[in-house]
């Protein structure tokens, strides 16, 4: 019989920080269960040593094929890669596990880009390792749109109230401001439309922050920047039926969305997104990424080798992590 | 001699009279207290006092001009121009104008020496620029208006937060020609001496980075390492408590650290500070020779006339306009 609920690839991250931890110690919490069908790629004798730290007892199965994976509480199904060296210390780089962590991520890419996969979630992977494996990427990030070639991503943020998809990130302010311009919101929005419309919300209403104070209070504030990068946007996007209001007011959007007049929130900058989010509380940090074939989480701490291989890593962020990327499947799959 | 000094003179205008501040301004004096706790001018007319009075459920007592107060709040006649009865719920030319006169009339007053503090009841901008204001904001005609020459800002305050910014009415692409290090720290002494005036002995001040993480050490803009941050130094030399400048997506989760939190720009502070709740606000204009207090919310055209419109903004804005005003005038006299 078929299950409703999505299968989520679970990248095991750097074998010698604390991802397998986190892995097998989300796994062990039943509720996750309840909300997806979760598929570590990784190592399981890995995973088995992290289950001995944290102290869980979960089985652990190595697959022989995806199809053999039965997603039940208490058994933890991976895709096991093998390809950790059975020495490997904890806490210390390791081109090997830069390796290993690239082809996880591979696997994961080709499971989502067949369609065995709705989403991924990705432990933290160590870049150093990564690069000293001859994959020099910066991040995740760019990996996985490079392996299934993807132009263009865009970073959100969830809250149980409040989404938010951001037109620029990790770019200093000023710089931000020149470098939106309208199809580049175009693309932000229709990401953010289809991630919405994916995840079950059949018309979404999206509320796109404006640049300015009082989003320039009509030319009063402001250079016309409103005008310029972002009514041109939106004009298109209506003219192709979709529900995007604005440029509001950043200041009463995440207000209004938060008391639920729309379904997602379009900020123009880093901060303009993030700190709302983070004020409506996020208990555990989660990023999003939209615009790959499949919805993709990840957690927002990192490999923690000072901790790895002592039972001590918080789970919160990848339990949230799983929660959100089942959140965000498409539904009614399998 | 102390009474004259903790009984700081104010003038009292009721707003927009299409909106709820005559309501607002007749609830707050039925409490016995305000009239026991300042000398009130209410700059208005018999018609308008009569519909606050009625909006309120409650009639306002007062004395008429040029008649003895007895300690009682005191007509001082407008000389607006009034178009008959205005009309109620809805922006127009005569209510803006209306608004402003007795505004501009209350400033004269103070210009004069003739009161400590202004509190007006809530404006609406679009009446305001039907009837022709220029300025781009409140702050600015008052600037213009009382010849002030030093660091202005607007101050948002919340019960237990405040905010100041260092730009604000000014496009975002162009914020950065105002973060310089005379007006951080400029902001930061207004921030300090308002909070001091406020009844806070040692304000405990931070401050907001103007790139996302606060520019990650130079790799999203150098802001931080340039000019904020040697800002903060200067201010923390001269022995203020002053720390920063902190990534501001997460200062405001740390705000039972700090009495005020410095703002770079308009929506930097004003997106939390909204979220965080529109109940109990309060705007004072700040670096002006007297304060000028007013609620943050606005005219609330929806419950006029229903009695029911919420007095935590004017009783607040009201207390810190005498707490400011009797501690400038301590001052003055010592």
């Amino acid at each position: 019989m078929s299950s409703p609920l999505p299968v989520i690839a679970i990248t095991m991250g750097d074998g010698a920080g604390i991802g397998p931890e986190v892995v097998v110690g989300a796994l062990a919490d039943p509720a996750v269960y309840d909300r997806c069908r979760p598929l570590v790629v990784g190592d399981a004798r890995r995973l088995r040593q992290a289950a001995d730290v944290q102290g869980v007892a979960v089985e652990v199965v190595a697959l022989e094929s995806v199809a053999q994976a039965r997603f039940e509480p208490g058994r933890v199904d991976v895709v096991d890669l093998g390809l950790l060296p059975d020495d490997l210390p904890w806490g210390q780089l390791s081109p090997a596990a830069g390796e290993a962590a690239y082809q996880y991520v591979r696997v994961a890419s080709e499971l989502a880009v067949s369609g065995e996969v709705q989403a991924i979630c990705t432990a933290p992977l160590n870049k150093e390792a990564l690069h000293a494996a001859g994959h020099l990427y910066p991040g995740h990030t760019e990996l996985l749109a490079a392996l299934t070639g993807t132009e263009e991503v865009s970073m959100m943020l969830s809250t149980p109230k409040v989404k938010v998809i951001h037109v620029t990130t990790h770019i200093g302010l000023i710089d931000a401001i020149a470098k939106i311009e309208p199809g580049l919101v175009e693309r932000t929005v229709r990401r953010g439309h289809e991630a919405m419309r994916a995840s079950g919300i059949e018309a979404p209403v999206i509320g796109v922050c404006g640049i300015n104070p009082h989003a320039g209070e009509n030319g009063l504030f402001g250079a016309g920047e409103e005008e310029e990068k972002i009514e041109p946007a939106l004009e298109t996007l209506r003219a192709d039926g979709i529900d995007a209001r604005g440029p509001l007011p950043a200041d009463t959007a995440f207000f209004l969305a938060g008391r639920g007049d729309y379904d997602l929130i379009v900020a123009m900058y880093h901060d303009q997104g993030h700190g709302p989010v983070k004020v409506l509380g996020i208990e555990a940090g989660v990023n999003i990424t939209v615009g790959l074939p499949v919805i993709r989480t990840s957690v927002d701490h990192g490999t923690a080798f000072d901790i790895a291989g002592t039972g001590k890593a918080e789970v919160g962020s990848m339990i949230e992590a799983l929660r959100q990327a089942a959140d965000l499947a498409p539904v009614s799959v399998g | 001699m102390s009474n004259s000094v903790t009984r700081p003179r104010i003038a009292v205008t009721l707003g927009d009279p299409a909106g709820v501040g005559g309501e607002l301004v007749a609830k707050l004096l039925s409490d016995p207290q305000t009239a026991a706790r300042a000398d009130l001018v209410l700059i208005s007319d018999e018609a308008e006092l009569a519909v606050a009075g009625a909006d309120a459920g409650v009639p306002i007592d007062y004395a008429a001009a040029g008649a003895d107060s007895d300690g009682r709040p005191r007509l001082h006649h407008t000389c607006a121009r009034r178009p008959g009865e205005f009309e109620r719920r809805v922006a127009t030319e005569a209510g803006g104008r209306w608004a402003l006169d007795n505004l501009e009339i209350a400033l004269g007053l103070a210009k004069a020496g003739e009161v400590d503090a202004i509190l007006f009841a809530p404006l609406n901008k679009t009446s305001l620029h039907l009837a022709g204001m220029q300025e781009q904001d409140e702050l600015r005609w008052f600037e213009d208006y009382l010849e002030e020459t030093g660091f202005t800002s607007e101050l948002n305050v919340l019960p237990g937060l405040w905010t100041a910014r260092v730009t604000s009415h000014v496009s975002i692409a162009r914020v950065d020609e105002g973060i310089t290090r005379d007006n951080v720290t400029a902001a930061a002494h207004l921030l300090h001496r308002v909070l001091h005036e406020s009844d806070i002995a040692a304000p405990r001040i931070g401050v907001c980075a103007l790139n996302p993480h606060a520019g990650e050490n130079g790799s999203f803009g150098r802001h931080e390492l340039d000019i904020i941050g040697p800002a903060v130094a200067d201010l923390r030399a001269e022995g203020l408590d002053v720390s920063g400048p902190f990534p501001s997506d997460t200062i405001f989760l740390r705000r039972e650290e700090f009495d005020g939190i410095l703002t770079m720009y308009h929506d930097q502070g004003q997106i939390a500070m909204k979220l965080l709740g529109f109940d109990g606000g309060v705007t004072v204009a700040g670096g002006l020779r007297i304060p000028i207090c007013t609620p943050a919310h606005g005219t609330a055209f929806d419950v006029v006339g229903k009695g029911v419109a919420n007095t935590g903004s004017i009783r607040n804005a009201f207390d810190l306009a005498v707490r400011i005003a009797g501690k400038r005038a301590l001052a003055a006299s010592s």
